[in-house]
């Protein structure tokens, strides 16, 4: 889809749908293991970027620029998150054992 | 080709400039292989390597004039218990390291200290292979890639033991609970020259090479490129050796019998299987095998022995004195007691068991008597009546022999009065000194002691132990002073009876002579039992030298011709999935010596019945196929079958039964899966030259792109004069 073409108010509405998404499904990502998901955020912020900040102003720019910031600043807060899970899981796995290794999807061959 | 390009020096620098370091090395590798190649070495490796990819031929030739991969190389396994995890293991790309042969303990710093180009490979002779030279290299992992240890041609003087001094320490019966005084090999320390090196985890690979022309490939590449002249640093391109050797299963048992059994992945990766084969056990009278547990009226003298051994490299564990001697020697009497049990049945049955797996903590005898507490076997241990343990007896001083018993079995003296009493009657009469150790001896390491732990019942354990290369590589057949005149053609060796030969089947006799007095059998009966020294020399040189001969091919069935080898018996226990090498061979053989042979077709026989109606045969018997010889003028074997006691039952420990590997009763040992096992040699060059040769070549990669990049956005003005007249003609 080329935003170039498409009138400002379905790029607001898009831009929305894209922000609220994941939103919506939190519970899933907690519950049903879709970690990636706050990876549409990334394809907020890159997508309507320059809508955002780089287009000379209309009427929508200014929710849009808010979702675009609001998507980025989720998409840093899941970052963190997920770093430092990864951190405490790759450096805790071996202790924790069964618990570990149940946590794993592959388990590394000939590595505690 | 070769002549248009090969040797052309101003096309090879530029060849040379597109690849990559690897190859680099390469080219020294070729001036090794082929010394006569001098000038244009690396014209002619890169035009070489030209014509391989315009003939379309693999890289695999490549590999070859690159890599010297080595023969006849053992390594080191890692094994695993219900704590920790012991022998070695290289990295998942393999350990490489420049080659050092060790001179002596003081050329260690050279390894660990001084050297400028660790890590280190070192290539190490019997002598130097001690435990303080292995630890000192442990401690210094950082500077060691590996180990190559060179087996010498004869054996080390002086002993050698890689086992632990106390074996099966927290398996057997003497735990502080039993008696505080003869735990831990407190009075007798079995094994007094083990270095304990078996049990130890090394996080390099140690491989074993025979000394053969591999052996001199490495000594030269050693010499030539490596030895440091003069107190001068060796100078590049070094000769390395790299080993692989990776190991799946780590941490412990527990931890890796876990890993099997998550599996989210499409392939599920298996990364331990628990040690363990199958016993062999076969009996005087027939017992009915289908109904288990305990037998009405049914007394049961129990003759074993055990079937494996082990030592540092997991597939060299000839035994012939740990576990060979007593085995043979128990086959042999049961040979020699065939026809007076089937002429004058005694009152109580002889029960022969063979066990395997007894150097990991007694599987093998720990899981009979398991069986026969939960029923799960044709007998209970109510059954037993007396147990006589044959263990090393190849080797005697002054024809004594030790008659083991339980100290405190011993302080209420009856109980092993009668076993004791009948061994020293038949050892008189054949002139061997049956001697009682004192009694603050405990038992030497037997299967017995697993039966003791269960209940107090009689036992003697027959044995002279030695253990200068107990549990080791050396423990073959020099060690048991087996020779044969160098004239003689395998087949006539075969029949070559040897003294070695000689003393076992007197050792035999006398066993075959005390089980029948055991079973209360009548005296003048026992003249007649007497050991055949031709079986005995057979069965030696068929475990020792070859099994693969024209006696055990003619016993063998024709599906277990696969289990015949042309070199001496491995009686490593291996996984529990794989069957060992002893097991099928001892299972034929008892099916033979104790055996009658009947008139009934293939088909019957390997349906276990002897005719089309019998379906009650094969609960008392074994039927067993032999291939039989050929008659003297035709090459078709004529078969026959065998009718026997000799069966086969699960030599696994309970605790993979029930799934408990945290309990301290049973053994725990798994052995990790792996998934390549190698070594080869080959020149490096310095670090500095991989890389300058890296870097030129990423430079000329990036030239050239940007130099197509120039030349297409000038395209325009550059081809311009060239498309006109094209262009003009249409």
């Amino acid at each position: 889809m080329n935003l170039e073409r498409l009138p400002n108010e379905e790029k607001l509405s898009l831009c929305r749908k894209y922000y609220l998404v994941i939103l919506v499904l939190m519970p899933l990502i907690f519950s049903g293991g879709f970690a990636f998901l706050p990876f549409l955020w990334l394809v907020n912020v890159v997508w309507f970027f320059k809508e955002a900040f780089l287009k000379p102003a209309y009427t929508e720019q200014l929710l849009i620029k808010t979702y675009v910031k609001r998507s980025a600043l989720g998409l840093l807060l899941w970052v963190a998150v997920l770093t430092t899970w990864n951190i405490i899981f790759q450096h805790f796995r071996a202790q924790w054992g069964e618990v570990g290794d149940n946590l794993s999807f592959t388990i590394p061959l000939g590595i505690p | 080709m070769l002549a248009a390009v090969g040797f052309n020096p101003r096309c090879c620098f530029f060849l040379f400039l597109f690849f990559k370091f690897k190859l680099f090395t390469m080219d020294f590798g070729l001036v090794t292989i082929c010394p006569n190649v001098k000038p244009f070495f690396l014209c002619r490796s890169f035009s070489a390597f030209l014509l391989f990819i315009l003939a379309g031929v693999s890289c695999n030739s490549v590999g070859k004039k690159i890599y010297v991969d080595l023969n006849n190389t053992v390594p080191c396994v890692r094994l695993l218990n219900a704590t920790h995890q012991i022998g070695c293991q290289s990295s998942l790309s393999g350990n490489v390291g420049v080659l050092h042969v060790l001179e002596s303990e003081e050329n260690l710093d050279w390894v660990l200290d001084s050297g400028p180009n660790p890590p280190y490979m070192v290539i190490l002779e019997t002598p130097l292979f001690t435990r303080s030279i292995m630890m000192k290299l442990k401690n210094g992992s950082s500077r060691v890639a590996g180990v190559a240890f060179v087996v010498p041609n004869s054996n080390p003087a002086g002993g050698f033991s890689p086992h632990t001094s106390c074996p099966n320490e927290n398996s057997g019966v003497y735990t502080e609970g039993y008696d505080p005084t003869l735990a831990n090999c407190k009075n007798t320390v079995w094994n007094p020259l083990g270095s304990g090196l078996s049990y130890e985890d090394f996080d390099f690979p140690i491989f074993s090479l025979k000394d053969d022309n591999d052996t001199e490939v490495i000594r030269q590449c050693y010499i030539v490129h490596n030895r440091p002249v003069n107190g001068s640093t060796p100078r590049y391109p070094l000769c390395a050796m790299q080993l692989f050797s990776h190991m799946s299963a780590v941490t412990n048992t527990p931890t890796c019998m876990r890993r099997n059994d998550i599996n989210f992945s499409i392939s599920p990766e298996y990364v331990c299987d628990p040690l363990g084969d199958s016993n062999v056990w076969g009996s005087s009278r027939p017992l009915n095998n289908t109904a288990k547990g305990h037998k009405m009226w049914e007394s049961v003298v129990i003759a074993a022995a055990r079937l494996d051994s082990r030592s540092f490299f997991s597939n060299v564990a000839p035994g012939t004195e740990s576990a060979v001697s007593g085995f043979v020697t128990l086959l042999a009497a049961a040979h020699a007691l065939r026809n007076a049990t089937q002429e004058a049945q005694p009152n109580r049955t002889i029960l022969y068991a063979f066990f395997q797996g007894e150097a990991f903590d007694y599987i093998g005898s720990s899981r009979m008597v398991y069986d026969m507490e939960k029923n799960q076997f044709p007998l209970d241990m109510d059954n037993i009546h007396s147990v006589l343990e044959i263990g090393q007896v190849g080797l005697r001083s002054d024809s004594k022999l030790w008659l083991h018993t339980d100290p405190v079995s011993r302080r209420n003296a009856t109980v092993n009065k009668e076993l004791i009493e009948n061994l020293q009657l038949v050892a008189r009469e054949l002139n061997i000194s049956g001697e009682e150790p004192n009694l603050s001896q405990p038992l030497p390491p037997s299967s017995f002691q697993r039966f003791l732990l269960n209940r107090p019942i009689p036992g003697v354990v027959l044995e002279d132990h030695r253990s200068e290369f107990y549990e080791s590589m050396f423990d073959n057949r020099e060690y048991l002073n087996i020779t044969y005149p160098p004239e003689l053609t395998p087949e006539e060796q075969l029949e070559y009876v040897t003294d070695t030969a000689k003393a076992l089947t007197e050792v035999a006799t006398m066993v075959g002579r005390a089980l029948y007095k055991q079973a209360g059998g009548e005296d003048s009966q026992l003249k007649n039992i007497n050991a055949d020294s031709q079986i005995v020399t057979q069965m030696l040189y068929s475990f020792l030298v070859q099994s693969n001969n024209s006696w055990l091919q003619q016993i063998i069935s024709p599906d277990s011709i696969g289990h015949l080898n042309d070199r001496p018996l491995n009686l490593y226990v291996g996984v529990y999935q794989q069957a060992s090498e002893p097991t099928a061979l001892v299972h034929h053989l008892l099916a033979n010596l104790t055996g009658s042979v009947l008139n009934i077709t293939q088909e019957n026989c390997n349906n276990q019945r002897e005719d089309e109606e019998d379906k009650e045969s094969k609960h008392m018997y074994y039927y067993i196929w032999s291939q039989g010889a050929a008659p003297p003028n035709s090459t078709e074997r004529r078969g026959f079958c065998v009718r026997s006691t000799s069966r086969v039952f699960r030599a696994l420990s309970p605790a993979f039964e029930e799934h408990n590997y945290t309990n301290k009763a049973y053994s725990t040992w798994t052995e990790s899966r792996w998934k390549s096992i190698r070594g080869r040699i080959f020149l490096v060059a310095s670090h500095e030259l991989e890389m300058l040769t890296l870097g030129v070549g990423i430079g000329v990669l990036l030239t050239s792109l940007l130099l197509t990049y120039f030349i297409s956005s000038k395209a325009d003005i550059l081809f311009s004069s060239a498309r006109e007249p094209t262009n003009a003609t249409y």
